[in-house]
């Protein structure tokens, strides 16, 4: 009795379906998963992504093709759209598949460890939301290592020994054009905790989980005392809280507040549903207020595909992957070829602090220190 | 009924089979949390004691034990005056309302308090239609009135099964021999029902201990959450330690229903020749009739309308379309898994129901702790058991079932026992003095007047599984997609619309099941 479901079995009607398409058995025009695959295809739709150019970097007909079953422990978050990146490869080499399990990123990370401690792990791969559960992998010696080869389009803030990033996201200022020029944005975070022009306008979301990464990694790079200076300052100014980060960026959009801490995603998902809106994005340099954490791949440990593995990641970090990831979730891409949505500075024009990412799963005192100044 | 010691004692004593079988089926839904001792005993025991004595730590301990004690009182107060409305009063449309308070038990308790938020949270449907803030449900008592509305069923469930096999006639003995209705209700009724709601307490506390998702979403901090944030920080020794934790509380709980239920258990042995004539609610029937709508509106509608608001005008942007698989595979599992607890729960049960040894009690309160470890621990403790014990069965449908019965087997044991309790012992006697051996007189006539009970258990058991959560994500085969492993897939990518489909079908197929338990009840209505 074979046990082993595996999704492909369930895909298995729509891929002959493909295969037949290609074969002229079925007309051309009989669904829109016939047919060679276009960029069009790994494409967004909408007013911001419409006029984009062609990205650049390396091309998917210019890598080694694909062949042969890959298991992907997927981590948390956006990996339903990872399963339609993952179709798109599967459409284009009929010869590769890829079998999927899908769980939250940290608990995928727990399981390859004890996975690796009593045996071998049946993935081959690991794509998380965050550098914190790639990192405990690779701390634990489950990962394998990717060939420089795979990785040298990514700036280095970007990648590790065992792991390289897919895609980001950047720590932003989200303000209001009518009421702030680009030049009253500092470029230090710091600096919005005294300056009085920003008394009363700020907005944050500190329940939120991008928000404490942040402060983590303030306390990281500032140090306890400064971290609970910059929040009581911010306090002082009279900070409003909100829920999330896209309440934000609306709030800022509509004027009921001038400027805010957000993810820079959240401000295009206003501006696809608003392109008129008074909201543009600035960011700092060198601080906590630049971080960029990154979704990211990782080989595991013991996996007989390592060859297959770094082909599979070159692909995700290909022109047409990252165009995906930049126009169908608005994340940053990793490589200078592709510019993100919306005008924003390219991967390599940020400047992000020198800070391991992997030390952002240090939550705890950050949760302390917001409850002991009163923010949570 | 000493006429025949001889027969009795060979009919009774359980004989070292069953004991040897249902010591066995203790063991092994004990043994995948072997390893979360082994994790646990990595910290060195100056971290263990630190970590154990903190303030938090403290401070999540009274949370938990606080809303342990709350959940099961709600539950109690909300579970068996449903229960004697549906059976014992002259409530119109008791069975409809039957139906109607049962079903809140189908719905995943994640779901039911992201309802409950998105309708009553501060930025909610109600403070926006009433223009004005609404008192918090965050925190402490917005988790245990959630907790409460989803899972008082347990409670009633049990307490009605008792109530319908209960003898009517006592109560009128009481009544002929002076009693008012209160006090025979004090004397008689409850120390007949007493056993089934504390059954049924004993579920809504265990689960209470167990959940994640509702105090996650509450934003209340108990020892789920604490053993989630552990994990997330990779500190895997002590999440392991706060599970540890989390067992000795529940053997505190098991301990103290144990005390409960030890009572006199002939009392489950009158299966009632006739009901008691049924309590008239004159002018307390609109009241009653009010508390039902109220249940049932926040428990049932709310969530179903919510998911119905979902279904119209959430957004679906993620790229991962719904397949009927994935329901298949829910029933699937899910049936193998009551199948399961089962045939488990028969051995655990019968010995308890049949012997007042201390071994015996110990091996049905053991199955218990499973249960009340969070999903996410059962899950990571049976990948480490399945990597090493069982490589070849990792990762495959046999290994979930596994999960399944390790967290639900006592929801199995729990109805399994009582019907067992409530085989009148005369009938077997009956069957051996016509000459049937042991084995025909279990065969014959004990089988039969268990059957129902132990469908009734599988029922249970199934839609628990549907709903099961954290330790499907990490146990069920590469691929293997259910209903509940899509809905987080997509909700949690924030593709709400894409999840009211599943949800949907879940709680479709779940309240279906839950119509085979109710119909077990021979004359309600």
């Amino acid at each position: 009795m074979e046990w082993n479901a595996t999704r492909r079995g369930f895909l298995a009607g729509a891929g002959s379906a493909v295969v037949a398409g290609c074969t002229g058995l079925v007309p051309a025009n009989e669904g829109t998963d016939d047919g060679p695959v276009t960029i069009t295809d790994f494409r967004g739709s909408g007013p911001l992504v419409e006029s984009r150019s062609a990205p650049g970097g390396t091309a998917i007909a210019d890598l080694p093709d694909l062949s042969g079953d890959l298991t992907v422990y997927l981590g948390g978050g956006e990996s339903g759209l990872y399963t339609t990146l993952f179709d798109l490869f599967e459409r284009i080499y009929p010869e590769f598949s890829v079998s999927v399990q899908p769980a939250p990123s940290s608990q995928l990370a727990n399981t390859i460890i004890e996975e690796h401690q009593g045996g071998a792990s049946p993935a081959d791969v690991f794509i998380a939301v965050d550098a914190g559960s790639l990192g405990a992998v690779a701390d634990a010696g489950a990962a394998g290592t990717l060939p420089g080869e795979v990785t040298d389009p990514v700036p280095d803030a970007f990648k590790a020994d065992n792991w390289v990033g897919l895609a980001g996201r950047a720590r932003a200022i989200p303000y209001n054009t009518e009421q702030f020029s680009a030049d009253d944005i500092p470029t230090d975070v710091m600096a919005f905790a005294e300056d009085e022009r920003f008394q009363g306008t700020m907005g944050w979301a500190p329940t939120y989980g991008a928000f404490q990464a942040f402060v983590t990694a303030m306390r990281i790079l500032e140090g306890e005392d400064r971290t609970r200076q910059w929040l009581k300052g911010m306090l002082d100014q009279n900070v409003e809280s909100k829920k999330n980060e896209f309440l934000i960026s609306n709030f800022v959009a509509e004027g009921e507040l001038g400027a805010g801490f957000a993810n820079h995603y959240y401000s295009l998902r206003v501006q696809r549903d608003r392109q008129d809106a008074p909201l543009a994005l600035a960011f700092t340099e060198n601080d906590a207020g630049a971080l960029v954490n990154v979704s990211g791949a990782l080989p595991v440990a013991g996996t007989d595909s390592s060859d297959l593995v770094a082909r599979f990641v070159r692909h995700l970090l290909s022109a047409e992957a990252q165009e995906f990831f930049a126009t169908r979730t608005f994340g940053y891409p990793m490589i200078p070829g592709v510019p993100p949505v919306g005008d924003l500075p390219r991967v390599d024009e940020l400047s992000p602090p020198d800070l391991d990412l992997s030390k952002l799963s240090d939550l705890e005192p950050t949760l302390a220190l917001l409850r002991e100044v009163g923010a949570l | 009924m000493s006429s025949f010691p001889a027969l009795r004692d060979r009919e009774d004593g359980p004989g070292a089979g069953l004991t040897l079988l249902a010591g066995g089926v203790a063991v092994a839904v004990l043994a995948p949390l072997f390893w979360v001792v082994v994790r646990a005993a990595e910290v060195g025991p100056d971290r263990a004691l630190s970590l154990l004595t903190s303030g938090s730590t403290v401070e999540i301990l009274g949370n938990s034990v606080a809303l342990v004690a709350v959940v099961t009182a709600g539950s109690v107060l909300v579970g068996v005056p449903l229960a004697v409305l549906t059976t014992r009063s002259d409530l119109p449309g008791r069975r409809f309302w039957t139906v109607a308070v049962s079903l809140p038990l189908v719905v995943p308790s994640y779901i039911g308090a992201f309802a409950f938020v998105s309708a009553f949270g501060p930025t909610g449907t109600i403070a926006g239609a009433l223009g004005v803030p609404v008192p918090t449900v965050y925190g402490f008592w917005g988790t245990a009135l959630v907790l409460v509305l989803y899972i008082y069923p347990y409670v009633f469930l049990t307490t009605r099964a008792a109530l319908l096999s209960f003898d009517g006639r006592l109560v009128e003995a009481a009544r002929t021999l002076g009693d008012d209705r209160r006090t025979a209700f004090r004397r008689v009724v409850l120390p007949q029902i007493g056993p089934a709601v504390a059954a049924g307490a004993l579920l809504v506390a265990l689960y209470a201990l167990s959940d994640f998702g509702t105090p996650a979403i509450m934003q209340l901090e108990v020892f789920t959450q604490a053993i989630y944030v552990e994990y997330g920080a990779f500190r895997r020794g002590f999440a392991a330690l706060l599970s540890l934790q989390l067992v000795a509380v529940t053997l505190v709980v098991l301990a103290v229903e144990s005390t409960i239920e030890a009572g006199d258990r002939a009392a489950y042995e009158s299966q009632g020749g006739r009901a008691a004539a049924r309590i008239r609610l004159g002018r307390w029937t609109g009241p009653a009739l009010a508390f039902c709508t109220l249940v049932v509106g926040l428990a049932l509608l709310l969530p179903l309308a919510v998911l119905g608001w979902w279904l119209v005008r959430a957004n679906s942007y993620s790229g991962f379309a719904f397949e009927w698989s994935f329901a298949a595979n829910s029933v699937y599992a899910s049936s193998l898994a009551a199948l399961a607890c089962v045939a488990a729960a028969l051995p655990v049960a019968y010995l308890s129901a049949r012997s007042d040894s201390r071994l015996a009690r110990i091996v049905e309160r053991a199955t218990y702790v499973g249960y009340a470890v969070p999903g996410i621990v059962v899950g990571l403790a049976l990948v480490s058991f399945g990597i090493r014990a069982v490589p070849g069965l990792y990762q495959t449908v046999p290994l979930l079932v596994f999960a399944y019965v390790v967290r639900f087997l006592p929801v199995a044991v729990g109805v399994v026992r009582s019907s067992v309790l409530q085989v009148d012992r005369s009938l077997v006697e009956a069957a051996r003095i016509l000459g049937e051996p042991p084995r025909g007189a279990f065969r014959r006539v004990v089988v039969p007047l268990i059957a129902p009970g132990a469908v009734a258990g599988g029922a249970l058991v199934f839609l628990t599984a549907m709903k099961e959560l954290p330790a499907t994500l990490l146990v069920s085969p590469t691929g293997f997609d259910t209903l509940v492993t899509y809905i987080w897939l997509v909700q949690d990518a924030g593709s709400y619309g894409q999840a009211a489909v599943p949800a949907l079908v879940l709680v479709a197929v779940s309240g279906l099941s839950m119509l085979v338990i109710l119909s077990r009840g021979r004359y309600d209505g």
